[in-house]
């Protein structure tokens, strides 16, 4: 059997060394996009705050490791190789005892297996295959103890509002915090950027004053994607409404169509305002590039909410299957124009945001809802920035329903 | 010393006798002249079989595309020889678990290599194949490892037909070992001639042990049918048209069910394109078989790079056909019979004079039917049409059964058998008989299957089907009443040959022939998939002795019953039966964790 799995770069980031003088050793597993691993932030950082002398690691997809390099105090991150797994799967038939045992040497690489606390944010097979995997016996009835009281009721309202929507004000990152057995910390995660280099012609963004926005061009399913001429509307109204705005176009290597297409809607003149790195920058770099900017603006929750953990505003337009309830920008002072249907937006607001990321000024749109969020000790929650609808916070409820017991200590 | 000698020499200390046949070869069948780079290139009857510039680069490029296909533990046999420089290339690109064999149609040509050129140490691995083509693919079957066909065109094609010939033995010996259980998807059309061959075919693959997932489109038929009524052309074939693609869309949601080993479709099935192009993308392996003439039906032009692997009943031109619109393999396998149901029958006297005459045709009216079979009326004999499409045909009305209602199959075999002499006229558009007649129809091996007699008209394929004792064909229709008069005077004869052709097509000419021969097509050139499976790799007893010595797979495997193959989602649900609150051991939740990945595939629409 071929076997090139150990000529893999299995990269580490270990922000801070694993403590062997920790009482107790956990793992937060978190299998899913990169807008989920940065929505399991809060959790992690309620974790360590309500566990401190726990050391916690954190397991997630191989390519968004970067993402934590700057997270603190995580014992490790373990990047968790799908695409290798893949491929085993694909050659078990030709040999299944090689590929079991470069599965085992695979998962003796990634270091001591036996965790104290295991806290699976995704409610998947996978999550609970790995829950197993890094158990030890003992561990494996505390978490089944765990899971009924914490992850359970929260799973199980997260699954019922995925089905029925309702009106649901508590955010999925908060509920992750709920899913953990801790209260949210009432303040967003910042993250500084891994130090890596820009490709030379990228390298000048952000180094000299104005508005730098970053503007993502694609999102994670086409029906969530909006039209380049749609950008190219917008840049061109925010070009010509701000004189010091920079338009950074950010996307994966699929986007670079959707890049190019952008560019060639704008006029000329303004193309020198627009720098295209779309498909051009890892998740290291894509973190680097929002750094720099002030504003992100987008439809793809992934890079809006890695955007807001680098400390820019987000604007997000939401629709589709997007609801700004449960994965909205974390935190506080961000802003997302919401769909009124579910339906394909037939327009767009264009120049109502570009007034709201340049003068702040607030304006209704047809067919969109306007919401800006807030922090408190339940989480962050979007309320109607124009006053339009009533303030239906139930997340206080929800909170006493799902886990009592937390409510009785912050209480206490 | 000459190099030659130096050669010889070296040959002989593996393979003495090769050495002593090449010794006494006379060579003289390349033509070596020096390349613009320098080395010894050759012409075989005036074409280059190297680069005249540099037949190293050359060598090295077909061999690295050749490469990277190549599995460890297979053989892989190249064909053709020329001057051996991409047999060398190829050697020092596969590693040394990679057997290299070379099939030697010429010992002359081999005996010129040995003038020409220094043979240094690489071809001490390399397993020179002599004899007979049925030899050498005997001793290649005989190794019981994978074996992966190459060809070197430049330097095989003056041998052509040896290397045919070899391939040939070669499936047939794998065919012949098979053992194997495949998934099969087979894919059938929504109506039309094929949907009964399709339901052979289903039969075929599930008595060769195969287990057959078949998407059955014809339950459409009546919802297409309904569109047909559209009077507006536009309009009908738009709304047939997104029906085809909302089937095709069905298949690759059925298919996602349940990921196969192969996709088998029959002639018309509904795949379009596109669908077929995403199936690829997502590695799933696909057949035709397209039963139709393709001179009459053509739509294999637009299909033709959809498919892996194409099979046609016609030869020549029509391989080279399929070739030139994009096919990447395509293959000849004629029609056959389905003995379960293509079978003598007994009948009442009642059924023998309802479905009996002294001669009968079943079949649609074609123009050179119409403008034939009148010369069979008048005749002392009775004469009977059965089957549609006879509207118009007035002269022949008094003969035509039913009202030329189209009948099934069952009446079809009650006709075949209760006529004395059954006629056989492959349809045309023209008035006479086919004047590309390369193609033998279904109905005359059902016919065969049945025991029935038969006349039909001569096809340039017969010879390869029936001896003149199995089968009496005709060149020209005006010798059909002599024919049928002379045949039905002597009933010993008749039952003699329709008694030969029926032992003929029993032993060479079923739908499960023809089904091992297609996987074995496709498991020669698969040998690390499809060849796997054929070859048993996937049962249980081989992955038990592959997996000697590690304790928890032996004791999973040890589950299955004997004979079964095991694949990773055979072990992942004998394990998820323990139950969601069994406590699993490690090794069983890393193959839990594989079987995640593995249904990937699952993700197709």
């Amino acid at each position: 059997m071929r076997s090139n799995w150990l000529n893999l770069s299995v990269v580490w980031f270990p922000t801070m060394l694993h403590d062997s003088t920790a009482d107790c050793r956990a793992l937060l597993i978190q299998l899913a996009r990169l807008g989920d691993l940065v929505q399991s932030l809060p959790a992690i950082e309620a974790l360590q705050a309500g566990h401190q002398k726990t050391s916690f690691d954190v397991l997630c997809a191989a390519p968004l490791a970067a993402v934590l390099s700057g997270a603190r105090n995580i014992g490790r991150v373990i990047p968790w190789d799908g695409a290798q797994w893949r491929s085993w799967a694909d050659q078990w038939a030709d040999n299944p005892r090689d590929i079991l045992r470069a599965v085992q040497t695979y998962l003796a690489s990634l270091g001591e297996s036996a965790y104290d606390q295991l806290y699976p944010l995704n409610q998947h097979s996978r999550s609970h295959l790995l829950t197993q995997l890094f158990a030890t016996d003992r561990t494996r009835t505390e978490h089944e103890g765990h899971s009924a009281v914490y992850m359970r009721p929260w799973a199980e309202y997260l699954r019922q509002i995925a089905q029925d929507r309702g009106d649901n004000r508590v955010h999925l990152a908060d509920a992750w915090c709920g899913m953990s057995g801790v209260k949210p910390q009432g303040q967003a995660p910042r993250c500084s950027p891994p130090a890596v280099a820009l490709p030379g012609d990228l390298a000048p963004i952000g180094e000299r004053p104005g508005l730098w926005i970053g503007l993502v061009t694609g999102a994670g399913e086409a029906d969530r994607c909006i039209a380049p001429s749609t950008w190219g509307q917008w840049i061109r109204a925010v070009l010509s409404y701000a004189d010091e705005a920079q338009v950074v176009l950010v996307g994966s290597g699929h986007e670079r169509e959707t890049g190019q297409a952008i560019l060639q809607s704008l006029p000329t003149l303004l193309q020198g305002r627009v720098w295209d790195a779309t498909g051009r920058t890892n998740v290291g770099q894509l973190m680097q590039l929002l750094h720099r900017c002030r504003w992100v603006i987008g439809a793809d929750t992934g890079p809006l909410h890695l955007g807001t953990l680098m400390g820019c505003q987000a604007l997000g337009f939401y629709f589709s299957r997007a609801r700004v309830h449960e994965t909205g920008p974390y935190g506080e002072g961000h802003w997302v124009y919401q769909h009124a249907t579910q339906a394909q937006p037939e327009s767009w607001p264009i120049q109502e945001s570009v007034a709201l990321m340049c003068e702040g000024r607030r304006q209704p749109a047809l067919g969109w809802t306007l919401w800006r969020n807030r922090m408190d000790h339940w989480g962050t929650m979007f309320e109607d920035a124009l006053g339009q609808q009533a303030d239906g916070d139930s997340r206080a409820a929800v909170w006493r329903r799902l886990t009592p017991s937390l409510c009785e200590s912050v209480a206490a | 010393m000459s190099i030659f000698h130096d050669n010889l020499n070296r040959l002989a200390r593996r393979d003495q006798p090769l050495a002593e046949a090449v010794k006494a070869s006379v060579g003289g069948v390349l033509a070596v002249e020096s390349a613009r780079s320098g080395v010894p290139s050759a012409r075989r009857s005036g074409r280059w079989v190297h680069s005249a510039y540099d037949p190293l680069r050359e060598a090295e490029t077909w061999a690295q595309t050749q490469a990277s296909a190549c599995r460890e533990g297979e053989t892989v046999v190249v064909a053709g020889v020329g001057l051996l420089y991409h047999v060398e290339a190829l050697r020092k690109q596969l590693s040394s678990d990679i057997v290299v064999a070379v099939v030697i149609s010429d010992l002359d040509e081999f005996h010129d290599v040995l003038v020409a050129r220094s043979l240094d140490a690489w071809s001490d691995h390399i397993l020179w194949l002599t004899g007979t083509p049925v030899h050498i693919a005997e001793t290649l079957s005989r190794t019981g490892r994978p074996v992966r066909c190459l060809s070197y065109t430049p330097a095989a094609q003056a041998d052509s037909s040896f290397h045919r010939a070899f391939e040939e033995a070669l499936r047939r010996g794998i065919a012949s070992q098979a053992g194997g259980q495949l998934t099969i998807a087979l894919v059938g059309p929504i109506y039309g001639g094929s949907l009964p061959i399709a339901r052979y075919v289903k039969r075929a693959l599930e008595t060769l042990g195969h287990k057959v997932q078949w998407i059955d489109h014809s339950v459409h038929a009546s919802s297409y049918e309904v569109m047909g009524a559209l009077k507006d052309v536009r309009n009908r074939q738009m709304m047939q048209g997104r029906l085809a693609e909302v089937l095709s869309q069905w298949t690759v949601a059925s298919l996602a069910e349940s990921p196969p080993d192969l996709v088998l479709s029959l002639a018309q099935a509904p795949l379009t394109l596109p669908v077929l192009e995403h199936l690829r993308k997502k590695k799933f392996l696909t057949a035709m078989w397209f039963v139709e003439n393709y001179r009459h039906l053509t739509y294999w032009q637009q299909m033709a790079p959809g498919y892996e692997y194409w099979f046609v009943f016609q030869q020549g031109a029509c391989l080279d056909a399929v070739r030139q619109a994009g096919a990447r393999q395509v293959s000849f396998l004629p029609m056959a019979a389905d003995p379960e149901l293509h079978r003598p029958l007994e009948l009442s006297p009642e059924e023998r004079t309802m479905y009996g005459a002294d001669v009968s045709f079943v079949g649609a009216g074609y123009a050179n039917r119409r403008h034939l079979f009148p010369a069979l009326l008048g005749h002392p004999w009775t004469f009977k049409i059965w089957g549609n499409e006879w509207e118009g045909a007035e002269d022949l009305r008094s003969v035509v059964q039913r009202n030329g209602a189209r009948i099934d199959t069952d009446t079809c075999m009650k006709v075949f058998n209760a006529t004395t002499l059954n006629l056989n006229l492959h349809s045309t558009t023209g008035a006479g008989l086919d004047p590309l007649a390369d193609f033998v129809n279904p109905r005359t091996v059902e016919l065969a299957a049945c025991g029935a007699f038969q006349l039909v008209d001569h096809r340039s394929q017969l010879p390869d089907f029936f001896t003149e004792q199995e089968m009496i064909s005709f060149r020209d229709f005006g010798n059909v009443p002599g024919l049928v008069e002379q045949w039905l005077g002597d009933a010993a004869a008749r039952q003699a040959i329709a008694a030969a052709a029926r032992t003929r097509v029993l032993n060479a000419h079923t739908y499960v022939h023809r089904m091992r021969d297609l996987l074995a097509q496709i498991g020669l050139s698969q040998p690390d998939r499809v060849g796997a499976v054929l070859r048993g790799d996937r049962q249980k007893e081989t992955l038990l002795t592959r997996c000697a010595g590690d304790a928890p797979l032996v004791g999973l495997l040890k589950a299955f019953p004997a004979g079964q193959r095991v694949e990773l989602k055979d072990v992942a649900a004998h394990i998820r039966r323990k139950g969601p609150t069994a406590t699993l051991k490690r090794e069983e939740l890393m193959l839990l964790m594989l079987d995640e990945y593995r249904s990937e595939t699952r993700d197709l629409l």
